[in-house]
């Protein structure tokens, strides 16, 4: 039933991707018309980047049709969709640092022939960046570059490549505000140019600010495709997160009359040396899950990596259990009873050893595994055989080794060292920890995460899932910008509240 | 394209058996042997005659003997070695270790031979203690650079070598020469105490000893203690070291002290069992090439302990060519390259599995 019309650049109907574990596309479509920049929105592992990554060529879909300017094709390549003149902005760049801007932008082009015309080349490069108002030169090396400059450089590639369907990849996640400005000003100006732009984001302002229409990606289904002007944030975030709140669990234990973790003032920077938590003061008592709702890069990370001694506290004081352990080294927070489940599980992990190892990264100290400087392999092996059952963990023996694991497995894994094999667990700070997950994972890792609450243990949550939040957030403060915008009890739940309030959207204002 | 479409792939090994991996390795010893038939033919050598010469050295026990002494410093380095490298440190400087190494034992015999220091039945053990601890020094040193500043250690071990090796010859031709000595760039000889011959009648008995017991301990520390488990998740990945509670200055020092330690300990063998003095210029690369043993034995202790007495053997067979066949050292070297590079080779076919179809 496809109708020929030179608007309408890409139609991909009926897309299922089934990865291990994980539906991550179940018959998704999406269309892309000529001169709009089209918003894919929705949360963490939805689906949005698995979808265009198969329209780029990276992944095969495993039923779907995909239409490129009327024309039913198979991407079996990204040189295949360049070729369709479909192009791809990735969260990470992919350019050669030592190398200049205009060698990384002809790097595998094919019509280049065996000799380099630099002049032309460069000409063209310079035309190009004189009409979108950028500084960038072509003989600059990319090293010298800062994020905002290195993404032009990627735009630049595709435009040189003739790209009229542009994919960009959560681009603004790198950028500085201002930089993030210049960007939109250049996707308008693409999109006047008739070229058609993809924006995968999570980020409802952005958005609304940028966009000519927007599709609502929730767990690998498109729920909605709407014109910007015709919706709000609010729908949006109710499309988003669905209609669904999962069943209430009340808390069972009663709080400890002391909260077990306390930070005062709490300073820390980034990686670039910003200020990225700015003096966050919270308490964390024994028996309850305080949720942390925040579009992430809002300080989560850093505040997390602040809590297991990580990553350096500038300024102001953590407590745990009224000690005082600011900038102590990760063993004494380990041996404080905190447990950390990092949001990349991967970059934690070991992966060349085996899956036993990993279980013990964090205990192998105690006595019960090692004495003086012998590890006793036996008690390892007995533990992680128990571990490996009541996690579920799917691997074919304890040797395997755990880079050979699903991800799914590795979040199991990584969840059976924080959780189980450290039975003094007095603190869990947990990042995303369903991010990605199918459902029966993600419902089990919600109940251990309940249970260790009714343990006792005090647990951070730090989601940008609403409604897992909402399910087990005893208590939820919302982080924007390095601070918090307000906190709310249990009763006072509302995920239209809290989603205004993740844009910093104060409270009074929020429920005003 | 081809007329006939031949698909070459290329995965990825999951999971990589003890035999495969033997298999490939031997496969491929035996290519070399093959391809430096071929080098050897193009210099207008007989290749059979000078690759029997090379095989017969480790059937004759005199030769074998031998092949076990020059073996030995190697087979420390590249014990030492097999730590770093799984610790992610590449150490490329066991050769200025095995400098520091023979310093340290030397100096011990100067002293007890010029000041009267140390008694003669504790000679031996101060000059290997004193040689384990100056090579570990000399590691530390990029370790600590590496830990604390994050200084690639590569460059650092490299061109400590030629600080070593020019020390040393200081030395020989300054202050340590011997007066006796007609002014050649030599130690005195050292006495029979101080020399490994002295125990159990030939050298290469208590350097094969020393080698088996250092490959156990590292075998031991590597999988049984909990600073070997440290070293080796600090070599997978530090983010993990550090989320783990691991203290990685101390890991790392701890790691490159024993891994230049065992190489200052070859440095002994050197000078108290191949030669019996200090004299310029004593290695002629053996950690260099304890790098390729390291390598070729999968970083494996047991198999480091044979790969070196190999090598040591090439070493010898490398000076019957010159003599019996009036080959250039070269020619030995350039055997030892192509096994070198057959190695390489072999790693890749361990890590990835190709099948060709049509």
């Amino acid at each position: 039933m496809w109708v020929e019309s030179p608007q309408t650049l890409v139609e991909m109907r009926g897309i299922v991707k089934r990865f291990p574990g994980v539906l991550a596309n179940d018959s998704a479509s999406f269309t892309l018309l000529r001169g709009e920049v089209h918003a894919l929105l929705g949360e963490n592992g939805a689906g949005k980047t698995t979808l265009m990554n198969i329209l780029y060529g990276l992944y095969r879909p495993d039923a779907g049709q995909i239409y490129v300017k009327g024309r039913l094709v198979q991407i079996r390549s990204p040189r295949d969709a360049i070729s369709l003149g479909i192009g791809m902005v990735h969260q990470q760049f992919r350019l050669i640092p030592t190398h200049t801007v205009a060698e990384n932008i002809i790097v595998g082009s094919r019509e280049i022939g065996f000799t380099l015309r630099y002049d032309a080349i460069n000409e063209e490069l310079s035309k190009l960046i004189k009409f979108y108002g950028w500084s960038i030169r072509p003989d600059s090396r990319v090293w010298q570059l800062s994020a905002g400059e290195k993404q032009q450089v990627e735009l630049l590639k595709a435009l040189y490549r003739k790209a009229d369907i542009l994919i960009l990849d959560e681009p603004t996640s790198v950028l500085t505000p201002q930089e993030t400005t210049v960007l939109f000003q250049t996707l308008r100006r693409m999109a006047s140019q008739g070229l058609g732009v993809v924006l995968i984001s999570h980020k409802l302002d952005e958005v609304m600010g940028v966009s000519d229409r927007v599709t609502v990606m929730r767990r690998g289904r498109t729920v909605a495709t709407k014109p910007t002007k015709e919706t709000n944030p609010e729908e949006l975030a109710y499309l988003m997160i669905g209609r669904q709140i999962g069943v209430v669990e009340p808390r069972k234990t009663t709080l400890s009359p002391h909260p077990i973790l306390e930070t005062h003032g709490l300073k820390v920077l980034d990686d670039k040396g910003l200020l990225a938590v700015k003096g966050l003061s919270i308490k964390l008592h024994g028996g309850e899950i305080l949720g942390v709702a925040g579009v992430s890069g809002n300080g989560q990370q850093e505040l997390m990596e602040a809590l297991v001694g990580l990553r350096r506290v500038e300024e102001g004081k953590i407590l745990i259990g009224g000690i005082d352990v600011t900038n102590k080294p990760p063993s004494a927070f380990i041996d404080a009873g905190v447990a950390y489940i990092p949001p990349e599980t991967l970059k934690y992990t070991a992966s060349g050893m085996t899956v036993a190892e990993n279980l013990i990264l964090k205990s192998y100290r105690r006595s019960k595994f090692s004495h003086r400087f012998l590890i006793n392999w036996r008690n390892v092996y007995e533990e992680a055989e128990r571990l490996v059952k009541t996690f579920n963990i799917v691997a074919p023996s304890l040797k395997t080794r755990a880079g050979n694991l699903s991800g799914g497995n590795i979040q199991r894994l990584v969840l059976a060292r924080e959780l189980a094999l450290q039975d003094d667990i007095k603190i869990v700070i947990a990042a995303y920890p369903t991010k990605g997950l199918d459902v029966a994972s993600t419902e089990f890792i919600q109940r251990k995460l309940a249970e260790t609450r009714d343990r006792g243990a005090g647990v951070l949550l730090v989601s940008e899932d609403l409604e897992e939040l909402a399910m087990l957030s005893d208590r939820l403060i919302v982080m924007y910008k390095g601070g918090i915008v307000g906190e709310l009890s249990r009763a006072e739940f509302d995920l239209e509240t809290v989603g205004l309030m993740m844009t910093g959207v104060k409270r009074a204002e929020a429920t005003a | 394209m081809l007329g006939t479409a031949v698909k070459i792939r290329v995965e990825r090994r999951l999971e990589l058996p003890r035999r495969t991996s033997a298999a490939i390795s031997g496969l491929l010893i035996l290519l070399s042997f093959v391809v430096a038939s071929a080098v050897f033919e193009l210099l207008g050598v007989n290749s059979v005659r000078t690759l029997s010469t090379i095989v017969s050295v480790f059937l004759s026990p005199t030769s074998l003997l031998q092949a076990v002494i020059r073996g030995m410093p190697i087979g420390l380095a590249a014990l030492g070695l097999s730590l770093a490298f799984r610790m992610n440190f590449w150490n490329i400087g066991a050769e200025g270790q095995l400098y520091m190494g023979m310093f340290a034992a030397t100096g011990v015999v100067l002293l007890h031979a010029y000041y009267g220091a140390i008694p003669e039945q504790l000679l031996f053990t101060t000059m290997i203690l004193a040689s384990f601890v100056s090579g570990g020094l000399y590691c530390t040193l990029p370790g600590y650079l590496k830990a604390k500043l994050g200084v690639n250690e590569i460059l650092p071990t490299l061109m400590l070598n030629y600080v070593a090796i020019l020390f040393v010859d200081f030395l020989v031709y300054g202050p340590w020469r011997d007066p006796k000595g007609f002014s050649f760039p030599l130690s005195i000889t050292f006495p029979d105490y101080a020399r490994m011959d002295g125990f159990l009648g030939n050298a290469s008995y208590l350097g094969l000893t020393m080698a088996l017991v250092v490959a156990a301990i590292v075998y031991v520390l590597m999988n049984w203690t909990t600073i070997g488990f440290e070293m080796r998740v600090v070599g997978q990945n530090v983010d993990a070291a550090k989320y783990g509670g691991i203290n990685l200055l101390r890991t790392t020092l701890i790691g490159s002290f024993l891994a230049g330690g065992l190489a200052g300990v070859g440095g002994l063998i050197i000078v108290s069992g191949l030669i019996g003095r200090l004299r310029p210029r004593a290695s002629p690369g053996y950690g260099y090439t304890a790098i390729i043993v390291a390598f070729l034995a999968g970083l494996n202790p047991w198999l480091i302990v044979p790969a070196s007495i190999f090598f040591g053997g090439l070493l010898v067979a490398g000076e019957a060519i010159q003599a019996a066949l009036n080959l250039p050292v070269a020619a030995v070297q350039v055997f030892q390259a192509i096994i070198f590079i057959m190695i390489i080779v072999a790693e890749f076919f361990k890590r990835y599995r190709v099948t060709i179809r049509r």
